[in-house]
């Protein structure tokens, strides 16, 4: 795994909880948490569990305002590209609007390699349903932010209605965008109620817990 | 088409593009704004109107005039924007034109806050703006549920020549389910829009669109001539589900997310030898009222568990005509209650060791 990890993808493929297990999994330092579209299910949500990891938040909320709806990012997202010394996830927000919040901190990149921009992608998503749709979102992400992206996570999922059947279907699609932009599957995600699934499905298999929607319901 | 992954805010859209909807006016406010944000992209991509309005009052009337002439309508808003187009609904019984609002509830009063609420049951069911009139309201708990009743609102609307409101919070709007667009919902037997102004193509006898009446005896007909249509839905058109009622000594009172959660919590109830039921509004007016007559004589207790100080519970003491003892569970502000907050609240009314 890379020193920073950018999880970006359509809004609803899955980026937080994929972010959130990430950190907690791979003991990373830092989460920065860069999502300034939606207004709930945020990974920042988690700020308990993750101090309890040690891992060390960063939001784009003032203190004490939650709810403030501001589309304010705070300057400490920059640590992780300029101290080599930090490993970090970075959980971007869908739509290009969400992307664009990343480049504020690229400039401050002293090494492109250590940086891993992934594309979530859940096929069961209307906007990321084939691989045309997808290689779209691939080429808007890294038209607004400037980077390639240098892999791909299968994150093929209907929630609690998922089959196994389904996600070797996505993994198809992803196949396809795969070959066509040279990029790896880095990482097949799979529920914990899943997690028996014998198929050798492509990338690292992560099992995810879901933290942020059980918080709610 | 088979079933895709939607937040609700997305699929409350696709539901009304897929009802036909011609037009859509709204302005922005969270926790709705990806509903106006993919019909910005999508209704154009169908033919259809999309306009962001200058205000939600500016909206409401836009609805107005597009309903007049004839259209199918949409807008959306969430807790404060809807009361700023109370004046607008207000007018729109008044004239008796149909459209559909839908309504994803934040923390109020005034500017609230951006969280999940129920707190506007008052404004939705006691009318909200002036006058003698009612929104019919429909209140789903999943988003399957909600994409249905959209597409079926369309036509209660059109059928009663009245607003109809989606009333939902901000939960429903910001979670993501599994939905299938394309499940037949029922079809309601319409007239053409023979009333409409819609440019009097045939020559026939001008319609006028208006809620004005300068003689009062001609208002009182008319009023009396709208009490009709609330009193058929009243009689005819009550919605709800009563789940898990066999031997149920205790019957939560939720309606939306709320009943989703007490669905959680009736699960950890039932481990414990408890028998709770719950009964679910699906519609807020006309209130069940006929679901509290069906209730099994073994229920001691109701409990009304709202994301609200209690608002419904009003509406829940009507119905039960003073049969059983009433206690309520609220969370407010944007809080959601968790299910073994409710479970507590259950033991303590039914007498239980306390539940970690």
């Amino acid at each position: 795994m890379k020193r920073i990890t950018i999880i970006s993808g359509h809004y609803g493929s899955g980026k937080s909880e994929i972010s959130v297990n990430l950190a907690i999994q791979k003991k990373i330092d830092y989460l920065v948490d860069l999502d300034i579209i939606n207004p709930y299910f945020r990974s920042r949500s988690l700020d308990t569990l993750l101090e309890k990891n040690n891992i060390h938040l960063v939001e784009s909320t003032i203190k004490g305002m939650l709810g403030s709806d501001l589309p304010y990012v705070s300057g400490e997202g920059v640590v992780p590209f300029v101290n080599p010394s930090i490993t970090a996830i970075y959980d971007l927000g869908g739509t290009e609007n969400g992307a664009r919040v990343l480049i504020q901190f690229l400039d401050r990149v002293k090494d492109i390699n250590e940086i891993d921009f992934l594309c979530t992608v859940n096929i069961f998503r209307p906007e990321t349903s084939d691989a045309t749709k997808i290689l779209q979102t691939i080429s808007m992400y890294e038209a607004e932010t400037q980077l390639k992206v240098t892999g791909l996570i299968n994150n093929t999922n209907l929630m609690n209605e998922t089959t196994e059947e389904d996600m070797i279907n996505g993994e198809k699609i992803l196949i396809e965008v795969s070959k066509k932009l040279n990029i790896p599957i880095k990482y097949t995600i799979i529920e914990e109620n899943n997690k028996d699934y014998e198929y050798d499905f492509l990338g690292e298999r992560l099992v995810l817990t879901r933290y942020i929607a059980k918080r709610w319901l | 088409m088979s079933k895709v992954l939607m937040k609700g805010n997305e699929a409350m859209a696709l539901a009304a593009i897929k009802a036909d909807c011609d037009a859509f006016y709204g302005y922005p406010i969270t926790p709705q704004n990806e509903l106006p944000e993919y019909l910005s992209k999508h209704m154009s991509l169908h033919g259809k109107v999309f306009v962001q309005a200058e205000s939600e009052v500016a909206a409401i009337n836009m609805v107005y005039g597009a309903a007049g002439a004839g259209a199918r309508v949409l807008t959306s808003s969430s807790s404060p924007g809807i009361a700023l187009k109370q004046e607008g609904l207000s007018y729109m019984a008044g004239s008796e034109l149909p459209a559909v609002i839908i309504n994803v509830m934040r923390g109020g009063p005034g500017l609230g806050g951006i969280q999940p609420s129920q707190a506007d049951y008052k404004q939705i069911t006691r009318g909200g703006g002036n006058g003698d009139y009612y929104l019919y309201a429909l209140a789903p708990e999943t988003l399957q549920e909600a994409v249905d009743l959209i597409k079926e609102a369309f036509d209660i609307a059109d059928y009663f020549r009245n607003p109809v409101m989606i009333a939902v919070d901000g939960l429903i709007g910001q979670m993501m389910e599994p939905v299938d667009l394309d499940i037949e919902t029922p079809k309601w037997d319409l007239e053409p829009k023979t009333w409409a102004a819609d440019g009097n193509l045939i020559n026939r006898k001008k319609n006028i669109i208006n809620s004005l009446y300068l003689d009062p005896n001609d208002l009182e007909k008319h009023s009396f001539k709208l009490k009709e249509k609330y009193d058929e839905m009243r009689k005819n058109h009550q919605r709800y589900e009563l789940i898990n009622m066999e031997n149920a000594e205790i019957v939560i009172v939720a309606y939306g997310s709320t009943s989703r959660i007490a669905r959680s919590a009736i699960e950890i109830l039932s481990e414990k030898g408890i028998k709770c039921g719950i009964l679910r509004p699906i519609t807020l007016f006309p209130y069940p009222k006929k679901a509290f007559g069906e209730l099994p004589l073994t229920v001691k207790n109701l409990l009304v568990v709202e994301m609200s100080t209690g608002q419904m519970l009003d509406d829940v003491i009507i119905s039960n005509e003073c049969r059983l003892p009433i206690s309520f569970y609220g969370r407010a502000g944007g809080i959601v209650p968790e299910a073994e907050e409710i479970v507590n609240k259950v033991l303590e009314i039914v007498g239980g060791e306390k539940h970690e």
